[in-house]
């Protein structure tokens, strides 16, 4: 193939909300970070890895959301995932004996126990605690573009009442970034995809280039952007707007034919945690004796409303290589179609929670590996690229204003605004409120006062108050306890400190306290908000 | 909800709510206007208020095309129970019942649906009951009037004490609202004028909702981001336009994704027609 007529842009969202209890271990959300790595930020590395020995150009964009960045690099957080997996490692162990009677099972609990031991040693030794080094290496590579997020993931289309509190969430994601990264970001990942012109001007003045919108934030753009969403678009502020594919999307996507329905994939709802005997597994559940979940799965999905089958790994990997045939001869096709349509190359937008790899389409990294290693050897009409190169490689773009929209259900708010969680916008508005009040009743404090630390403390309690992941979890009514315990907390603990603030009677011990709990953002200056 | 035991409430609830002390007083003055409730008598003709119809079913718990899986980690219990190893002081906070301030504040759930909450301060409700007497929230009702800035047109509705926030159907997607607090005599008798203001909302542009192939003009305009040079197309002069369609025939999938989409019919309709006058047009070829 001489000359692509075409591009794939991967991008995947890596999100999870802030999640730290020194105070107890007794926190079974904590666990999702866990889960996340072994599942995903592992497996992903390990496949970027793959294909870089194996000299497989690539690209590929991920966010890493500035929570996601604080846990992965919060030193308590790293010392409970080993023991998480050392805990594992042990029940593996255990399994082996339990199911030495059964080859097919047997075979999966040694897997197991070959997974979790290889994700101690490559997180011990290999990325020394640090999964963070691990993907900014593939950055400096040059195959992996990272992009930022909102600060805490909160949704700008209800924040922006309080602009200031937008611009905050733009700020802190930038400044997070680049502790990390040591540069600036080029592109955010608005959270939730939730876009507003009104950002734009925040975007800018951060010096971020490009944002990525659901389908309709481009279909639906004023004046129509003629390519859809097979060119990015300019806002008249100049920021720039990628939309989602809609048909490699649904392809994936689908929860009737997506991929991840293969019957030979792995089924994520039995899980021994659940099936096994109840005094062998209680060791490994919740210590309140909840079953739950411990990543530990014989069975593949089978079909439906039947017995299910064993797991079996290499069935899985055909299901997963055919799959990967199948998405690449689409795009093929696809950009076939488009090429004759476009005046650029066109670029197709794939978009996903990066958890959705592996951690709920448990092949899903392994379908990437064989994607991507398909797309660089076999004959091929498109490259993958990443945003930042299809700008620069193609800067002339059609002037539009991107439609108010998101990802969620409906493609607007209801996700976030509904009659489960419509009471939480008002403290959050007033929250954002009293902080902007703040920062102007005691601009530039002394860096060693007292006050100073309160009032970034406030910016700390604010922020997280405003995470999407609450308000979502609460329309999606499962562990809406902690969600709305998390709102409590935060908005709680805000509103303690601002009249102690205000009254000029700060109680050092309780802002000492607080800060150990929420300790995301340990160089956020308050003033982000005057 | 996570509850502690009833003695560590004791010590803890007094944390934030004493705290504003206005909100202890407020509270027996005003229990009539901030509870919200379900028992919303949506009486008004046209006032098409969501709020009073949806509570059982529309409230279209979102099916979460995407984002849903991410912590629905199903079936995990909570186990918030604290120990308190570090913190020597347990904390327990419930969010402040209000914070008693005169505020109208909208947002937009979806392109024709608004989202609206309200409350009037201590401060500002005494200052009416001093001016016209006593009775004044009980010899009138609140009302909220809703002005379409970009058409240019305004309508009222009925609301009732009894609510403090409310969905709010609109017509006309893609303009900008305002919505004022207000409120009126409920006996045409009464001595108090006859409409009293109370307060303006923000400003919110509610989202676009269809493609604007209608508002697509004769000409676009492309930017070089990197020079930063802005060039006009003629829409007739672009030969890929004839190709519109084909770049948005896209309207099966589109459905089957927002299925649940409300008004999906009728931007069918006005898409297929739109696609359809956009072929024939001459200034296309």
């Amino acid at each position: 193939m001489t000359k692509e007529k075409g591009y794939v842009s991967f991008v995947l969202h890596a999100h999870l909300p802030f999640i730290h209890h020194p105070e107890s271990e007794d926190y079974l959300e904590e666990q999702w970070l866990y889960e996340a790595i072994s599942e995903t930020y592992i497996p992903l590395l390990l496949n970027f890895q793959k294909l870089e020995e194996e000299k497989v150009d690539f690209r590929i964009t991920m966010s890493l959301t500035p929570p996601l960045l604080n846990m992965l690099d919060n030193k308590l957080l790293q010392k409970r995932y080993i023991k998480y997996l050392k805990t594992h490692i042990e029940l593996c162990e255990k399994e082996l004996v339990r199911t030495k009677n059964d080859e097919r099972v047997n075979k999966l609990s040694q897997y197991y126990l070959d997974r979790y031991t290889n994700d101690l040693h490559v997180f011990k030794d290999v990325y020394n605690c640090n999964l963070i080094e691990g993907f900014k290496h593939f950055q400096d590579v040059g195959v992996l573009e990272i992009i930022t997020c909102g600060a805490t993931h909160g949704y700008f289309p209800i924040l922006y009442i309080t602009e200031q509190t937008v611009k905050a969430q733009i700020a802190v994601g930038v400044q997070t970034y680049e502790k990390y990264f040591g540069k600036r970001p080029r592109g955010i990942w608005l959270p939730e995809c939730g876009y507003i012109p009104e950002a734009d001007k925040y975007l800018k003045e951060f010096g971020i280039d490009y944002i990525i919108t659901e389908s309709h934030g481009i279909l639906y753009a004023d004046p129509t952007p003629v390519y859809g969403t097979f060119a990015p678009i300019v806002s008249p502020e100049g920021v720039i707007a990628f939309g989602r594919d809609i048909d490699s999307s649904r392809q994936v996507w689908s929860s009737i034919n997506g991929y991840p329905g293969d019957f030979n994939y792995r089924e994520f709802y039995r899980d021994i945690g659940y099936d096994a005997d109840y005094d062998y597994i209680k060791p490994y559940i919740a210590s309140n004796g909840a079953r739950v979940h411990t990543g530990i799965k014989y069975y593949r999905i089978t079909g439906k409303n039947c017995d299910k089958d064993y797991y079996d790994i290499q069935w899985a990997k055909d299901s997963a290589e055919k799959q990967a045939g199948h998405f690449f001869d689409s795009r093929k096709a696809q950009i076939e179609k488009l090429s004759n349509i476009t005046a650029n190359p066109p670029i197709i937008l794939c978009p996903y929670d990066a958890e959705l790899y592996g951690h709920w389409w448990y092949e899903g990294p392994y379908w990437l590996y064989i994607l991507f290693k398909k797309i660089y050897y076999d004959d091929c009409n498109f490259k993958l690229i990443t945003p930042s190169e299809y700008i620069d490689k193609y800067p002339l773009m059609q002037v539009s204003t991107p439609c108010r929209s998101s990802w969620g259900a409906n493609g607007y708010s209801e996700v976030w605004l509904n009659q489960t969680n419509d009471y939480v916008h008002k403290h959050l508005h007033v929250a954002g409120n009293r902080m902007v009040e703040l920062a102007h009743l005691y601009p530039n404090e002394k860096k060693t006062s007292l006050r100073r630390k309160a009032l970034n403390q406030c910016a700390r309690e604010l922020l997280l108050a405003q995470s999407s992941d609450w308000l979502f979890i609460i329309t999606n009514g499962t562990m809406v306890d902690y969600a709305k315990k998390r709102i409590k907390d935060h908005i709680g603990r805000f509103t303690k400190l601002y009249y102690q603030i205000t009254d000029d009677k700060i109680d050092a011990d309780f802002l000492k306290q607080i800060n150990k709990i929420d300790c995301i953002f340990p160089e956020i200056d308050y003033m982000i908000y005057y | 909800m996570p509850r502690k035991s009833k003695d560590e409430l004791k010590e803890l609830n007094n944390e934030i709510l004493v705290k504003d002390k206005s909100k202890s007083n407020s509270k027996s003055k005003s229990k009539k206007a901030t509870s919200k409730t379900n028992k919303v008598s949506s009486k008004s003709e046209k006032a098409i208020t969501k709020k009073g119809t949806s509570n059982s079913t529309s409230i279209q718990v979102p099916k979460s095309k995407k984002t849903s899986s991410r912590k629905n980690v199903a079936k995990k219990k909570t186990a918030t129970a604290k120990k308190g190893i570090t913190l020597s002081n347990v904390e327990y906070y419930d969010l402040p019942y209000r914070y008693n301030e005169t505020v109208v504040k909208i947002l937009a759930q979806t392109p024709t649906m608004l989202f609206i909450y309200w409350d009037i301060s201590d401060a500002d409700r005494k200052a009416y009951i001093d001016k016209y007497g006593e009775d004044f929230f009980n010899s009138t009702k609140p009302v909220l009037k809703v002005t379409n800035r970009t058409m240019n047109y305004s309508f009222e509705i009925d609301i009732n004490d009894f609510a403090n926030s409310w969905y709010l159907h609109v017509n006309d997607a893609d303009c900008d609202y305002a919505v004022e607090l207000g409120r009126r005599p409920i006996y045409s008798n009464s001595n108090i004028d006859n409409y009293i203001y109370v307060s303006t909302s923000n400003d919110m542009e509610m989202p676009n909702s269809h493609i604007l192939f209608d508002k697509l003009g004769r000409s676009v305009f492309f930017k070089n981001v990197k020079t930063n040079y802005i060039e006009e197309k003629e829409i007739s002069s672009l030969s890929f336009i004839r190709n519109l369609g084909k770049v948005y025939d896209i309207y099966e999938l589109y459905k089957e994704l927002y299925d649940g989409e409300i008004n999906i019919e009728e931007l069918d309709k006005e898409n297929m027609r739109l696609n359809l006058s956009s072929s024939n047009s001459s200034t296309f070829k």
